[in-house]
């Protein structure tokens, strides 16, 4: 009967953070029904967006830019660097399957091959000895393999604690999540509870310790963060799949020297010039 | 992986690291002679000379190489700003409401930006180490256009590169940058949204001041 007791415990503790987590989310949803004073097409759900980034950058501001700073002062830079480099190692085995998912052949053997350099030479990924010969690296991921396929992206959504995202990539990264292979999976898959979350933890902090300076960056220049954030985010995800629809292998600096490549001023924004007479 | 194979590796490596550090020891430019800035020339050459001369000042001011805001932006403003046409870049920002602005208006926004533009691009150079540098990507535009894109890439030892592109348009002195694209983002492409809606808040004398209040 004793032995019960932590069992019956357990759930009751869990279906309390599952409450508070749930009126955090109310909360947050019941602060954002203002009007919206400046929408933007790409953001329908701007209200509830700027609830969730509020929500989001409370608890940020709360726990994890804290622990990120903290970090960031106590531990070498070298160190962090070879921490940063060995989760980008196993982020660029998802980037690899991803370019081989758009048929971008010679993006998967270069990151690949990335992948073989840092783990043997690169001693476990902790050197970014690829990049230093030269290999760069080539971001890749689920949702970019969605929109080469001719998906939307969708609106723009603020995900609960991850933030920017669209509603196909917040779709991709739920799948992701699923798969075998993405950045996390190797740290889910460690079946030492204490040791997996441990390294959970090591991946949240230092993705965020890795934001520290853009979040400063921001901070100096943005008039209103959230739509700064919004914008920059859209025109990268933009950009990356321009260049993936536009050219086999644009990430790679060489391949610029490709004549089959489009004019370099395709995806050029155009600004309308006030000063300039109207083209008749 | 037995131990022998693991030793073996990292002795390579070990090799390898001494070996960049040596590449690296020699490429910098301890006190290198300032590039002659050429504003007529092709744009890829034209930029190449501003970008270095830009990163060598940094490398060669130790105060900008530990992250020295004040130091950078200082640096900025002597060996990029004179080739940055302002006027323009404030100009498209605002788009349709430049019309607007009066006279004074438009000098104290253009002002202002200039002031939020310094803050963006000294941001690029907060990481600077001895190791940085900047390669150009080759031209792909048409070379007697009057618009041009020049592409580059800051690499960092032990760290993925980072794209940075210049937008030029030439003028009667030659070619001046009127925007900037680090990583797919474009700079005017940004600050349009925040433009308009701080105009819609509080007019251009809002944007100003809400310029001016970051510092």
């Amino acid at each position: 009967m004793i032995s019960t007791a932590p069992t019956t415990a357990k759930p009751r503790s869990r279906r309390l953070t599952a409450r508070t987590g749930l009126a955090l989310a109310a909360a947050a949803l019941a602060a954002g029904c203002a009007q919206v004073p400046h929408p933007s097409p790409n953001d329908p759900w701007e209200s509830y967006n700027r609830s969730m980034y509020r929500f989001n950058d409370a608890v940020d501001r709360a726990v994890l830019k804290p622990i990120a700073t903290g970090y960031e002062t106590v531990t070498p830079r070298p160190v962090r660097t070879c921490i940063h480099n060995i989760f980008g190692n196993l982020g660029d085995v998802w980037s690899a399957i991803n370019s081989l998912l758009q048929g971008r052949g010679r993006d998967f053997v270069d990151t690949f091959g990335r992948v073989l350099f840092n783990t043997t030479a690169g001693l476990g990924g902790c050197i970014d000895i690829a990049s230093m010969h030269g290999a760069r690296k080539i971001p890749n991921d689920l949702g970019m393999t969605l929109g080469v396929w001719g998906f939307g992206s969708g609106p723009y959504v603020v995900l609960p604690f991850l933030g920017s995202s669209t509603v196909r990539d917040g779709s991709a990264w739920a799948i992701s999540l699923a798969s075998p292979v993405s950045p996390t999976s190797a740290v889910f898959a460690i079946d030492n509870v204490p040791v997996r979350n441990s390294m959970f933890g090591l991946y949240v902090v230092d993705t965020r310790a890795n934001l520290l300076e853009a979040d400063r960056l921001v901070d100096q220049i943005a008039l209103d963060k959230y739509s700064f954030i919004r914008d920059a985010y859209l025109q990268r995800r933009k950009s990356m799949l321009d260049s993936r629809l536009n050219s086999s292998r644009a990430s790679t600096a060489d391949d610029l020297d490709n004549p089959d490549r489009p004019q370099a001023d395709q995806n050029l924004p155009v600004y309308e010039d006030p000063d300039e007479a109207p083209a008749q | 992986m037995s131990l022998s194979s693991f030793l073996y590796i990292l002795r390579r490596a070990g090799a390898l690291c001494l070996l960049g550090a040596a590449l690296g020891l020699s490429a910098a430019p301890a006190g290198a002679a300032e590039r002659t800035v050429d504003p007529k020339a092709a744009p890829n050459d034209f930029l190449e000379a501003v970008a270095n001369n830009m990163l060598d000042a940094v490398k060669a001011d130790p105060q900008a190489l530990q992250g020295d805001a004040g130091h950078i932006a200082d640096l900025v403003r002597r060996y990029a700003l004179p080739y940055v046409d302002m006027d323009k870049t404030t100009r498209l920002a605002a788009g349709r409401y430049w019309r607007q602005a009066s006279g004074a208006q438009k000098t104290a926004l253009v002002q202002a930006f200039t002031g939020t533009l310094i803050r963006t691009y000294s941001g690029a150079f907060t990481r600077v180490t001895s190791g940085t540098t900047i390669s150009l990507l080759p031209f792909r535009g048409d070379p007697q256009a009057d618009d041009a894109v020049v592409r580059t890439t800051i690499s960092q030892p032990n760290s993925p590169a980072i794209g940075v592109d210049y937008r030029l348009e030439r003028t009667d002195a030659g070619w001046k940058v009127y925007d900037l694209n680090v990583e797919g983002i474009w700079l005017i492409q940004n600050y349009r949204n925040q433009f308009a809606s701080e105009i819609n808040k509080g007019g251009i004398d809002g944007l100003i001041s809400a310029l001016n209040a970051k510092k």
